[in-house]
């Protein structure tokens, strides 16, 4: 029997083999060694290297070589021989590599190698872009790489670039998914972070306090917060972080921490504000800010002093429905810029009487047709609240706006937070 | 979102149309860094054609001349409308900036 059939058998065999291999192994880590253990083995080469196309860098890596450790190479495309093929897309069969200008004998000094022949070959994808560079060193026999070996090579290398495709989009899209669970988990945190358990103090009837929130699709930063500072003093705090996503969460975090925790008995809401400012002015390099308003309600008085780090006004909310903003105070929203002044102004709630705290997802909320909300709405609708329960104004109030925008997409956090004095 | 430029001198004037909220505030950002990283220090960003700054597009603004003050550049904002006005208001933004009736007057403080 002459040698030429069963070469040929057997490389069919061998290419069958490879498919099967390739089709079995989904796993970009996995994959690579199997297609260079496999390309040696058909080829009937001493070695073979496989350097993978990045895109973003416009290099070329390799995290296997057979017969050496795994180690991460780089080097950039148009570098070296496989540099080379990785740019023109041409196939290099060089039957002496050190008579070749680009080959690079320094890895043959480090490994202790001798490289006599070398077939390098473009990987490309369905739609013909490259993927990646597959490399084979020295044939087994002595001879140098010929046009079976380059066919073989070719019939190689469609596979296993369709095969490394498929594992790099089933990299991409499980990154997307875990990305996607982090987020969720990341809103899941912060909404943690929220008081949500009413009512809140069910052995006060000197006042009533409700809070909610309507979190947009991605991780937003609005907050609020409220506790007893001591017996007959109520701390209420309503916030709006710039920006979205996970950032935007941890500086939420960081503000409803510093602010809750340098709340102390007898403090002004002017101080806390000072302090959270500069606080949160050291560790931001993303310009982040968070408006913030923040009050105390003495609960035997009825008197609020409150300060206003650029939030929108809330307003006073009469028993009979009537309302206005409550005046400004000086500030400006956290985390702008340090040493900052905060002013502090007061106002004695009557009977019946509530402050009604909102985030600029209320005003700014937006119809189909690019309609706001608007001030004028909230007022109206607060107006329209006489005789109901705060419970009943914050959740119809966020009824109302969901009223409001019907279909459209909410881009915003949306949160209400309103308190009434009893006496 | 579009953002029309010009230059006057070694100055940029940037004329963005629209809004400047969640979706779109990356945009100017990152217009305004392409800007910046060509050299220019000097800028008036014109908001006679802007109807609406969401917080996100606050932050813009303030990265943008946080940069500048370091570099000793000016950044300018002129013609806000009063409802844009009423947003720089309420953050407390408005005694950062520079703020002129109109691009003229805008130029001159630049």
């Amino acid at each position: 029997m002459s040698d030429k059939p069963s070469r040929e058998v057997r490389n069919l065999n061998a290419l069958l083999d490879v498919a099967k291999a390739l089709g079995a192994e989904m796993q970009l880590d996995n994959l690579l060694p199997v297609i260079i253990s496999k390309t040696t083995e058909v080829i009937d080469a001493e070695r073979s290297s496989l350097f993978i196309y990045d895109e973003d860098t416009n290099e070329m890596w390799s995290k296997v070589a057979e017969g050496m450790d795994s180690k991460e190479i780089r080097f950039p495309v148009g570098v070296g021989i496989a540099g080379d093929v990785a740019k023109t897309l041409k196939t290099a069969n060089i039957p002496d590599a050190y008579k070749d200008d680009r080959f690079n004998p320094a890895f043959d000094k480090e490994t202790n190698y001798r490289t006599k022949s070398i077939l390098c070959m473009p990987m490309l994808n369905n739609e013909g872009a490259l993927v990646g560079v597959v490399q084979v060193l020295n044939k087994k026999d002595g001879s140098t790489f010929d046009d079976k070996d380059e066919s073989l090579l070719e019939a190689l290398s469609v596979q296993a670039g369709v095969a490394i495709q498929r594992a790099r989009l089933l990299e991409a899209f499980v990154e997307k998914q875990r990305i996607q669970e982090s987020l969720k988990l990341a809103a899941d945190i912060q909404m943690g972070m929220l008081p949500k358990d009413f009512p809140a103090f069910p052995d006060r009837d000197d006042f009533d306090l409700f809070a909610s929130i309507i979190p947009a699709k991605e991780v937003g930063g609005d907050f609020y917060d409220f506790f007893l500072i001591d017996d007959d003093h109520l701390c209420f705090v309503i916030g709006d972080v710039s920006g979205k996503g996970v950032p935007a969460a941890l500086f939420m975090a960081v503000t409803k921490t510093h602010v809750a925790a340098s709340t102390i008995p007898g403090i002004e809401p002017s101080d806390i504000l000072i302090r959270a400012n500069d606080e949160l002015c050291k560790e931001n390099d993303q310009g982040m800010f968070c408006t913030i308003f923040y009050g105390i309600l003495n609960t035997k008085t009825g008197e609020v002093s409150y300060s206003n780090g650029g939030h929108n006004p809330p307003y006073l909310v009469r028993a009979d429905g009537s309302n206005e903003q409550l005046e400004g105070t000086d500030g400006i929203a956290l985390g702008v810029m340090d040493g900052m002044d905060f002013g502090v102004n007061t106002l004695t709630l009557g009977k019946g009487e509530a402050i009604y705290l909102y985030t600029d997802g209320v005003n700014e909320a937006m119809d189909d047709g690019g309609n706001e909300y608007s001030y004028e709405r909230l007022e109206e609708f607060l107006k329209m609240s006489k005789g109901q329960s705060i419970t009943e104004i914050v959740n119809g109030s966020l009824d109302d706006v969901s009223g409001f925008v019907k279909n459209a997409e909410q881009s915003d956090d949306i949160t209400v937070l309103a308190v009434r004095y009893n006496g | 979102m579009e953002i029309r430029d010009k230059k006057e001198g070694d100055i940029v004037i940037l004329e963005p149309i629209g809004r400047i909220d969640t979706n779109t505030s990356s945009e100017f950002e990152n217009k305004i860094v392409e800007v910046m990283d060509s050299g220019v220090t000097r800028f008036v960003v014109d908001l006679k054609e802007i109807d609406y700054i969401s917080s996100a597009g606050l932050r813009v603004f303030l990265m943008a001349i946080k940069k500048l003050k370091s570099l000793g550049g000016s950044f300018i904002i002129c013609s806000m409308s009063d409802h844009i006005k009423e947003v720089f208001d309420i953050s407390g933004f408005t005694p950062i900036f520079t703020i002129t009736a109109d691009q003229a007057s805008g130029l001159t403080a630049a």
